[in-house]
């Protein structure tokens, strides 16, 4: 379960942390390195100070007074602030508790020893007075050194705590992370052995891996659609073609026997290629692609053009076609498909009618859509089969026995959709009403 | 009239080969591209019949360097891509004409004629006469043996295209890419049910039909008449 190595949850977390283990040990440096250098200054001036002041009691009032000075300072300082060592000439230390040798002058570190401490260094400051004395100032560096170790382990501790939250963090976050996407990876597993079913678990707080889960079980409707689709299409193909083949065959060999068998089985071959084509190119249509050949094109001109090159067949059939077309509405999109869509429709109704049927055409528009409808008062599908019948093949049960082979209105969703819109069904009560639907161009 | 047939499937080649010499054709047949290039390059034909997909060069870059020859030969495309967007390519190529595979015998035939006559022709008149009947493009108006005919545009279009093709088959799927644009069949018969309204205006007050109905073919303008 833990694959810390290989989790790239746990290296994102971890790696996290570190970058922030390495600020604190970059901060903890750079303030080391500062406090370290200003104490180091404060404390040079303090001895500086120290010397100058008793310098100046040797100045007014001679050895007596500066050696009173400083026996009164050691022995009021209740806290050892500095040492004292005052030389002769000769290098003897005639006042000052002070165990040191004779230094040499200026500012820098001294070795003396401490009477209860032993040996000890410290930092001192030496200068010459008349008649060749040497004063000696020294602070002891224990406390800077004190105040050293507090910083280093300050930052010291600050680091491990970081770093030990950094990796419980890492774990929690990298467990929690390898949960989630382990649910994602389990169905994806589930899929690939075969059950098509199983689903991403999506939570109610809709964060971006309820997103994420979402976004995928919708694309695994989808593919499921398209694979049923591809599955039913596959055998209605085989299914269907079946019927046409079988009555080419037994016109065939009626050739030679029967009169006019030749003609028929020329006619069975071509509803056969017709099948063909359609199914082609409702495939042309649905493979997308075809929007790079999209123009504006005038649906209100090409509807009634197609209206009125339908009229004689439908008088001719004793049914009646009439139109109402708004005037000027362009869509974006490919004329000839557009127009199949509507011959298809008109198809149908023509088909599908009895005698004395009236259909109408219908376009109009809103603001964003344009709505392309074909109307009859005729026998009407019912209304269960009204999502069906869009599909490839399908027929309803009253049209099994009239010509058409269940393309015709896939044919019209299919370019509907092409085309960014939709395809309704409707009751016309009585009667079946068709609308396709496009984006308009204003 | 010699036709160039450019086709590499053998049985579809020899189906249109023995089609059209049947119908007393000149057809010299190649296999390849290349060979069509040179071919159009040694003579002269009055139409040629290019595949798209042919080994070596292919149909449509045989057809770009035609062009580009200057050669303006009637040329009809034949292919078994039957897309929009194959189509569009195939005509901006520089084809005349486009036939999508699986195709009848009778069609290809009706489209070389028309593309073969559309080139030789004169280029673009303006008035049609065959027998007793007068198209006047620029006026829009049709006259049988002097006599107003009144035809709603689409009978209109229709007669144009069978004058102009006077004494040959037009197809049914011609008259739908002629005078509709639609190069799809409607189940819905709207050839026929226009043309029967303009063959009984014509005959209105005459005793003969002009036009001619060519079973399982199309129709045919009489120039007998």
């Amino acid at each position: 379960m833990l694959k810390v190595k290989s989790s790239a949850a746990y290296r994102i977390a971890i790696t996290y942390s570190a970058a922030f283990a390495l600020a604190v040990v970059l901060l903890g440096a750079a303030m080391y390195q500062v406090a370290d250098a200003d104490f180091r200054r404060q404390q040079d001036g303090l001895l500086k100070q120290e010397a100058a002041n008793l310098a100046q009691e040797y100045d007014e009032g001679g050895l007596p007074d500066i050696v009173s000075a400083i026996e009164t300072r050691e022995a009021g300082s209740s806290i050892k602030a500095f040492g004292y060592a005052l030389f002769d000439h000769s290098g003897r230390r005639i006042a000052g508790a002070l165990d040191t040798a004779r230094p040499t002058l200026g500012l820098g570190m001294i070795a003396f020893r401490d009477p209860i401490e032993g040996p000890d260094s410290a930092r001192a400051d030496a200068r010459d007075l008349r008649d060749g004395y040497r004063l000696v100032v020294a602070r002891d560096t224990e406390i800077m050194e004190g105040i050293d170790r507090t910083i280093v382990l300050l930052f010291g501790s600050a680091f491990v705590l970081v770093i030990a939250f950094g990796v419980v963090g890492a774990l929690v976050l990298g467990g929690y992370l390898q949960k989630r996407l382990d649910g994602i990876s389990g169905v994806a597993r589930a899929i690939m052995s075969g059950d098509m079913a199983q689903r991403v678990p999506v939570g109610v707080r809709g964060d971006e891996f309820d997103a994420a889960g979402a976004a995928l079980n919708t694309m695994l409707d989808r593919i499921g659609q398209l694979m049923d689709n591809l599955r039913q299409v596959s055998s209605d193909v085989a299914h269907d073609l079946r019927t046409p083949l079988l009555r080419l065959r037994n016109q065939l060999e009626q050739v030679g026997t029967v009169e006019g068998a030749a003609a028929r089985a020329i006619e069975q071959g071509d509803a056969v290629l017709a099948l063909f084509a359609a199914l082609l190119r409702i495939a042309e249509v649905e493979g997308g692609g075809l929007t790079r050949s999209f123009v504006l094109a005038d649906v209100s001109a090409l509807t009634i053009d197609i209206a009125e090159s339908f009229a004689p067949a439908f008088a001719d059939g004793g049914r009646r076609l009439t139109w109402s077309v708004a005037p000027g509405i362009a869509v974006l999109g490919e004329r000839e498909l557009i127009a199949q869509a509507l011959v298809n429709l008109l198809d149908n109704a023509r088909l599908h009618t009895p005698p004395g049927t009236r259909i109408e055409i219908r376009l109009v528009a809103d603001d964003r859509t344009a709505q392309l409808s074909v109307a009859d008062n005729g026998a009407g599908v019912p209304v269960a089969d009204h999502a069906r019948i869009l599909q490839r093949f399908a027929r309803g049960e009253a049209s099994r026995t009239t010509p058409g082979n269940g393309l015709g209105l896939s044919l019209v969703a299919a370019v509907a959709a092409a085309h960014g819109g939709s395809v309704a069904v409707a009751d016309n009560d009585p009667g079946l009403c068709v609308t396709l639907t496009f984006p308009k161009v204003a | 009239m010699h036709v160039l047939l450019a086709e590499d499937d053998v049985e579809t080649a020899g189906f249109i080969a023995d089609g059209l010499r049947a119908l007393a054709h000149g057809v010299t047949h190649v296999t390849t591209g290349d060979a069509a290039l040179q071919a159009t390059i040694d003579g002269s034909f009055d139409a040629v019949i290019l595949d798209r997909m042919l080994p070596g060069i292919e149909g449509l870059e045989v057809l770009r360097q035609l062009r580009a020859r200057s050669n303006r030969v009637p040329v009809l495309l034949l292919t078994a891509l039957g897309g929009i967007a194959d189509r569009v390519d195939g005509l901006d190529a520089g084809a005349d004409d486009y036939l999508v595979k699986p195709f009848a015998l009778v069609e290809l035939a009706a489209r070389l004629n028309a593309l073969a006559r559309r080139s030789s022709g004169a280029d673009a008149p303006t008035r049609l006469e065959v027998g007793d009947i007068v198209l006047d493009l620029l006026r829009r108006d049709v006259t049988r043996a002097g006599r107003t005919v009144y035809l709603q545009p689409r009978e209109f279009a229709l007669l144009e295209q069978l004058m102009r093709h006077a004494g040959r088959i037009v197809t049914r799927t011609m008259f739908l890419d002629l005078v509709w644009g639609f190069h799809f069949d409607p189940q819905t018969n709207i050839v026929e049910s226009h043309l029967s309204r303009l063959r009984t205006k014509l005959r209105e007050g005459f005793t003969d039909d002009p036009i001619e109905t060519i079973r399982g073919s199309g129709y045919r303008m009489r120039v007998d008449a």
